[in-house]
């Protein structure tokens, strides 16, 4: 119930977070942080919570106010994203987090792309994808390693060796 | 094995879930689940990133303060120049204020270009470069503020209202790639349509321009107002929009595309005012910005655009935040506009690109070596 609850206040925290300050620094692109917590819980708990942790919070981006696009989009994209960083996880933690957080923005776009009809596909590949890729490479180590840092202390959880394999 | 099932069932469960609501969101729009979902998220994520905002200023201050130290110099030169300038204008301008009154009691067009607006603040953004780009501001269905109200600031076109919630609505940029606003060329009746890009491909922080007849002779500096739609909803008419910075040919097309700079600055947005009421005819091009034809102009720019921000703080402070008093009549521009020069009151009169004047000042921005017309 506490790690639940620690789940959804570091979600509500990110997202916060991401809107208020985030995204107004005067820079072009910044990294995702709601998308780094989640791959890190995923990483942590596993599949199974990846895949709902990431649905709720993909839901709460969907809905979050300044939101124009699609009700959905991000609930799929994040589901998916923390099934597959828990599943990638159990074997390689690090680069779990890493790969998705790199793969990600790129999978979104492909999404919207499939569901709503703005066509901004291939120029924002070529463009803007690597500086997001790059910004959410340098964060995620960091996210990965702060709540794993929360996670500790609050469950007691058998902990992850922050290393290329489990050990 | 046992437990893998059940992950995986659950994970399709999840994902099924998705689809349906992306189904529902597309063919319902706001009306069925996406609408009360919203309006929760509204309230509650409004009062957490109201109270964020409000904590975290002073960093987000202090970031944007160190950004702009390398141009301080050359702003409080620029303005310092500016200082000196308007006060020998001062003297003039007390001269043409008796004429101008005059000339506008004969003309009976006091009230023409004025737009009631509600001051508000951007309290967050959703910046996803290349998908979209909105902001949510501090003012919503209490202050009056509905859908598809026009939103600008003291520079120019910033967007639309697409929804509201109590105290907070949501805004999309002129700079999103899913936003669209007719447009007209200063000076004449070409009319067309502009789009954000959104921070996509080479001119990403530009917006594109779309002129219907593609006969029109574009040209580099021409400048943009809104277009207007019935009822002044989602644009209300003759709001700066930009101002030409490059043209593509596009031979055997049916429309000329154009890239335009936006007068308003995306990148900073802060205090933004809400169009509640439009003006009763259109001001066509009265509320357009000076020339640019005076050396230097781009500390003059910069210069008027931070003088136009602390109006509007100034305004802001002054009126109480209550519903009905928060209006303020942003005509003032289009008057201190024609009080400067009444012989050029008429506003599409005015017709033409810059003289040659614009053509210099832009020759030290890289890249546009290669315009062609």
């Amino acid at each position: 119930m506490a790690r639940n609850l620690l789940a959804a206040f570091l979600v509500f925290v990110a997202l916060v977070v991401q809107v208020t300050i985030l995204n107004r620094l005067p820079v072009m692109v910044v990294p995702d942080l709601v998308l780094l917590v989640v791959i890190a819980l995923a990483v942590i708990r596993g599949p199974l919570d990846g895949a709902v942790i990431g649905f709720f919070a993909g839901l709460a981006i969907d809905i979050l106010p300044p939101a124009g696009d699609v009700l959905g989009q991000y609930t799929l994209v994040m589901c998916v994203v923390g099934f597959v960083a828990g599943k990638l996880g159990e074997h390689v933690p690090l680069v779990a987090g890493v790969l998705c957080a790199v793969l990600a923005p790129a999978f979104t776009v492909a999404v919207g792309g499939l569901v709503t009809d703005d066509g901004v596909g291939w120029t924002y590949i070529r463009t803007v994808w690597p500086w997001v890729a790059l910004c959410n490479l340098v964060a995620a180590p960091v996210v990965l390693w702060a709540v794993r840092r929360l996670h500790r202390e609050r469950g007691r959880q058998p902990v992850l060796v922050p290393s290329w394999r489990r050990i | 094995m046992r437990n893998s099932r059940r992950t995986r069932l659950i994970l399709g469960i999840l994902l099924a879930a998705a689809l349906v609501l992306i189904t529902v969101g597309h063919r319902g729009g706001d009306s069925s689940v996406a609408g009360p979902l919203r309006q929760i998220a509204s309230s509650v994520f409004g009062t957490a990133e109201q109270a964020s905002t409000k904590v975290t200023a002073p960093v987000s201050r202090f970031f944007s303060m160190l950004t702009g130290a390398p141009g301080a110099q050359q702003r409080i030169d620029g303005l310092r120049k500016e200082n000196a300038q308007l006060r020998s204008r001062l003297a003039a301008a007390e001269l043409d204020k008796g004429r101008s009154k005059e000339l506008d009691r004969m003309l009976g067009l006091s009230g023409l270009g004025r737009y009631r607006v509600v001051p508000a603040q951007v309290i967050a953004r959703r910046h996803t470069a290349g998908l979209e780009d909105n902001v949510e501001i501090d003012v919503g269905s209490r202050d009056g503020v509905r859908r598809d109200m026009t939103v600008l600031n003291g520079d120019g076109l910033v967007g639309r209202v697409v929804r509201t919630g109590p105290s907070t609505s949501t805004v999309i940029l002129l700079t999103d790639p899913g936003s669209a606003a007719g447009a007209r060329l200063e000076g004449g009746n070409e009319l067309g349509v502009v789009n954000g890009l959104g921070g996509n491909g080479k001119y990403g922080d530009l917006i594109r321009l779309r002129l219907l007849d593609s006969t029109v002779p574009l040209k580099k500096g021409r400048r943009i107002v809104s277009f207007g739609s019935q009822n002044g909803t989602p644009y209300v008419p003759g709001v700066p929009i930009g101002e030409i910075e490059r043209v593509v040919v596009t031979p055997g097309e049916l429309t000329r595309t154009a890239y335009a700079r936006p007068y308003a600055n995306f990148a900073s947005l802060d205090v933004v005012g809400v169009v509640v009421r439009a003006p009763d005819r259109d001001p066509r091009d009265a509320v357009l910005p000076d020339q640019p034809a005076k050396a230097n102009p781009g500390k003059k720019d910069q210069a008027k655009d931070h003088k136009g921000k602390s109006k509007d703080r100034e305004k802001r402070q002054g009126d109480a935040r209550d519903a009905s008093g928060a209006v303020q009549e942003l005509g003032q521009a289009a008057q201190h506009d024609r009080a400067a020069r009444p012989d050029r009151a008429g506003g599409p009169d005015r017709a033409g690109g810059p003289d040659g004047g614009a053509a210099p000042r832009r020759a030290d921005t890289p890249g546009q070596a290669e315009e062609r017309d």
